[in-house]
C-alpha cells in the first residue's frame, strides 16, 4: 500500500485554515499537489478502503487494517485560541481508515510512552478525535466548525476504557484510600446518587456506566463542544509501551448528525491528539488540520 | 479586552468579559480576631456538601493558620510570587491584576496546585513567626514578633471571577440576583482551567464525577433567607452572611454596606490580584501592619483603629453584637437606647440583642450570712 506524507506546512495552510484563508482556494493551490507522489494531483490523502464482510472497529490488532493505505498527517501544538498548548509532545499521526458502506472507521496510532487513563487532581488522559464536517464540500473551519457550520466529532479517551472496566475512581486512583461513611452506604441509592451531583445532573462526563470509549459530539466552534446521547459509535484503544492504537468506527448513515459518508462526494477530515502527562485537555491539545477524506468506491 | 470598574482597586481595569454586576452581591464578613479555629465552620459545611466519594480532600471552607498555614500549600504566595511586587498609589492600586499580568495566550496570571499540595490543609497549624532567626520554613522572615492569625476562607464569590474568565466552555456563571458563583454540573468537562486561574484556589476537582465544584454560597438557604452553615455554626460568631449593595447604591442601614463602604472595618483578601473579592475581613488587630496591607489592601491602619475604637461606637459595637445572633439574613440594622435589632426585608424585626447584659452583684454579706458562716468570701456551688 501507498504510504502518503504531507507535511506540517501543509497541514498549517491546509483547506479550511482558519481566519481569511479560504478552503477552496488552497484545494487548488497548496495541500493536493504535494501529496505523496503516487497519489494524483487532486486526491485525497486519507482514503477509507472497502472492505466487506465486516468492519473490525473494536480491534486496532485486525489484519484488516492492512487493507487501508496509511496515512501520516502532522500535529501541531493548539496555539490558535486561549487556553492554548505551548509545545507539541509528539509529531504526528498515522491514521488508516475502511468502510464497508455501512460502517466508516478509522485506526489512528501516535506515540506516547505513558499511559494516562485516568483522572484526578492536575492528572489529564491520553485521548484522541476525528472530526468531520457535516455537510460535504468546503468544511467548516478548523476550531471545530463554527455557528451555522456544525462539525461531527468523534472522541477517544483512555479513561473511557477504563469505566469499561471498572476501574475509575477514588478507589483507583489511590488504591489505599480508607473511606469514612459515604452517601451510599447510609442512603437510599437515589438520594445518595444526588451526592454525585455531576452524574444527578446528566453529564454524560461523570456517567461511569458507558457502552462505548467513544463519545460522539457535534460543536460549532471552540467551547461548543455538545455531546449526543447515542451509542453507535464503537471502539477500542490499546498501548504497546510506546503508541497508542485506536480504532472506532460510526455508522456512515450519521443520522441525525449530517449528511451520510457517501463516496462520491468529496469530504475532509481532522483530528486532535491529547497527551495525558503533558496536562493536555480541552484546547490544550494537538490538532491536525483539515485534509481531504476519500471514500473508496465499493469493489 | 472590556474595561471594568474595580472599586476596591479605586480604578477600571482589564476583564475578559463586560462588567455585569449582580442586582445585590452575596458577601460574608469575617472577624478576624475572634475565631479559635475550631473547625465547627470546616465540618459544618463538609457534612453538608462534600462528605461524597470523590469530595475526600475537598474543603470548601477552611481555616488556616496565617502565614504558615495554606490550603492547598503555599497558594497565596506562589500566587504573590509570580504577580512579583506591585505597588498602591495612596487607595489606589498602581500595579498588575491577574488578567492584566497574563502570560500571552492566557487569559489569567494561573498557579496550578501539585496533587499534593490538597494534602496538608492543616499543615503549619498554630505555628507562630517565632524569632526570625528560628523560624522553621522561611529564612527572612519579615520581623521577629510572635504572631500567628486564624484565616477563614471560602470561595470569594469575586464580581471579576478568574475562574469565570479561565473557563472555555463558559461553563461557570455568576448569577444576577445575588452573585454566587456557581459551576454548571452538566456542561463541565474537566478541564481543570479553573483550578488554575482561581487565585484563591476555592474550584476543586470531583475525583468520582471528574468535573469542578466549588462553595456554593449555600444557595439553597440564601434562597430561603437563611445565613450559611459556616455562618450558623461558628461557635465564635465572627461571621456574617450579608449582602453587598452596588457601588453607587450604599445603604447604611445594610449590615455588609454599613462595615465595608461606610465604617471601612472589614477588608477584601488580596485586592491587587484584581477579582473583586466579596468576602470582607476585620484584619487581626496584633499583626504586624505591613504584612495586613500586602493582604487586604492600603485600608489596614484604618481598619484596627475604628475596631480598636468599637467599645466607645455604640453602633459598630451593636452590628458586631448581631454576628450569630440569628439563622436570618439580616436586611437592615438599627441601635437604639442600647438595643441593637436586625430586620428583614419587610422591615419585621427578626433580632434584638442588648449591648450590655444585665448583671446582678450579689453582696458580700449576702452570700457568707445566708449559709451561716462567716463573712470570709463569696460561696458557689453550694
Amino acid at each position: 500500500m501507498s504510504e502518503k506524507t504531507i507535511t506540517r506546512r501543509d497541514a498549517l495552510l491546509g483547506a479550511g485554515a482558519i481566519g481569511a484563508v479560504g478552503a477552496g482556494a488552497l484545494a487548488g493551490a497548496g495541500v493536493i499537489g504535494l501529496v505523496g507522489s503516487e497519489e494524483p494531483a487532486g486526491e485525497p490523502v486519507v482514503v477509507a478502503a472497502f472492505r466487506s464482510g465486516g468492519i473490525p472497529v473494536e480491534d486496532p490488532a485486525a489484519a484488516a487494517w492492512d487493507d487501508a493505505p496509511e496515512a501520516t498527517v502532522p500535529l501541531a501544538a493548539q496555539q490558535v485560541a486561549p487556553p492554548r498548548l505551548p509545545y507539541a509532545g509528539v509529531a504526528d499521526l498515522r491514521v488508516r481508515a475502511l468502510h464497508d458502506g455501512e460502517t466508516v472507521a478509522f485506526r489512528l496510532q501516535w506515540e506516547d510512552a505513558e499511559v494516562s487513563d485516568l483522572d484526578g487532581v492536575h492528572r489529564f488522559h491520553d485521548a484522541v478525535a476525528v472530526m468531520l464536517p457535516t455537510r460535504a464540500g468546503t468544511p467548516p473551519a478548523i476550531t471545530m466548525g463554527a455557528a451555522g457550520s456544525p462539525t461531527h466529532i468523534l472522541q477517544w479517551r483512555a479513561t473511557w476504557e477504563r469505566d469499561l472496566a471498572g476501574k475509575t475512581g477514588v478507589d483507583q486512583l489511590y488504591p489505599r484510600v480508607v473511606h469514612d461513611v459515604m452517601p451510599d452506604d447510609v442512603l437510599p441509592p437515589a438520594t445518595a446518587r444526588l451526592y454525585w451531583v455531576g452524574r444527578a445532573a446528566g453529564n454524560p462526563l461523570s456517567q461511569k456506566e458507558r457502552t462505548t470509549p467513544i463519545e460522539q459530539i457535534v460543536a460549532e466552534g471552540f467551547g461548543t463542544t455538545t455531546h449526543l446521547p447515542r451509542d453507535d459509535a464503537r471502539g477500542h484503544g490499546v498501548h504497546d509501551g510506546s503508541s497508542w492504537t485506536v480504532a472506532l468506527g460510526f455508522p456512515s448513515r450519521r443520522e441525525g448528525i449530517g449528511a451520510p459518508l457517501d463516496p462520491g462526494l468529496t469530504w475532509s477530515v481532522a483530528f486532535a491528539v491529547w497527551i495525558g502527562e503533558q496536562a493536555n485537555r480541552g484546547g490544550r491539545k494537538h490538532y491536525a488540520n483539515w485534509v481531504p477524506f476519500r471514500l473508496a468506491a465499493r469493489a | 479586552m472590556p474595561r471594568v470598574s474595580n472599586w476596591q482597586l479605586g480604578r477600571d481595569m482589564e476583564y475578559p468579559y463586560e462588567g455585569s454586576r449582580p442586582k445585590r452581591q452575596f458577601c460574608m464578613i469575617m472577624d478576624t480576631n475572634k475565631c479559635i479555629a475550631c473547625q465547627s465552620c470546616t465540618i459544618a459545611c463538609k457534612s453538608t456538601w462534600t462528605w461524597g466519594k470523590g469530595q475526600e480532600y475537598m474543603l470548601w471552607n477552611n481555616i488556616e493558620t496565617k502565614p504558615f498555614g495554606f490550603y492547598p500549600t503555599g497558594w497565596d504566595v506562589n500566587v504573590l510570587d509570580r504577580l512579583s511586587e506591585q505597588s498602591w498609589d495612596g487607595d489606589t492600586y498602581a500595579g498588575k491584576t491577574l488578567f492584566e499580568a497574563a502570560p500571552d495566550g492566557e487569559r489569567v496570571l494561573g498557579w496550578t496546585p501539585d496533587e499534593e499540595d490538597w494534602n496538608y490543609p492543616n499543615i503549619g497549624e498554630d505555628e507562630p513567626t517565632g524569632d526570625a532567626d528560628t523560624v522553621p520554613y522561611l529564612e527572612d522572615a519579615p520581623h521577629s514578633m510572635m504572631w500567628m492569625y486564624y484565616l477563614q476562607r471560602i470561595c470569594n464569590h469575586c464580581t471579576y471571577p478568574a475562574c469565570v474568565a479561565a473557563c472555555p466552555r463558559e461553563a461557570i456563571y455568576k448569577r444576577p440576583e445575588d452573585g454566587v458563583v456557581l459551576v454548571d454540573q452538566e456542561r463541565c468537562r474537566g478541564y481543570q482551567e479553573c483550578l488554575t486561574a482561581c487565585p484563591y484556589k476555592k474550584t476543586m476537582f470531583n475525583l468520582e464525577t471528574r468535573v469542578s465544584e466549588k462553595c456554593i454560597g449555600c444557595y439553597p438557604k440564601l434562597e430561603q433567607g437563611l445565613q450559611t452553615q459556616c455562618t450558623t455554626a461558628c461557635i465564635g460568631r465572627l461571621r456574617l452572611t450579608n449582602y453587598l449593595s452596588r457601588p453607587d447604591e450604599i445603604d447604611p442601614r445594610k449590615p455588609a454596606d454599613y462595615l465595608v463602604h461606610v465604617k471601612r472595618i472589614a477588608l477584601p483578601l488580596y485586592p491587587q490580584l484584581g477579582l473583586e473579592p466579596n468576602v470582607y475581613y476585620v484584619p487581626p488587630v496584633h499583626v504586624p501592619v505591613d504584612y495586613l496591607t500586602q493582604m487586604f489592601g492600603p485600608g489596614v491602619e484604618q481598619a484596627i483603629a475604628t475596631y480598636r475604637n468599637a467599645k466607645d461606637d455604640p453602633e459598630l459595637l451593636g452590628l458586631l453584637m448581631l454576628f450569630g445572633s440569628t439563622e436570618r439574613i439580616i436586611d437592615t440594622f438599627d441601635v437604639k437606647d442600647g438595643v441593637a435589632r436586625g430586620y428583614d426585608e419587610e422591615g419585621k424585626e427578626i433580632v434584638a440583642v442588648p449591648l450590655r447584659e444585665p448583671t446582678f452583684v450579689r453582696p458580700l454579706e449576702f452570700a457568707t450570712e445566708l449559709a451561716g458562716e462567716p463573712a470570709t468570701g463569696f460561696r458557689h456551688n453550694t
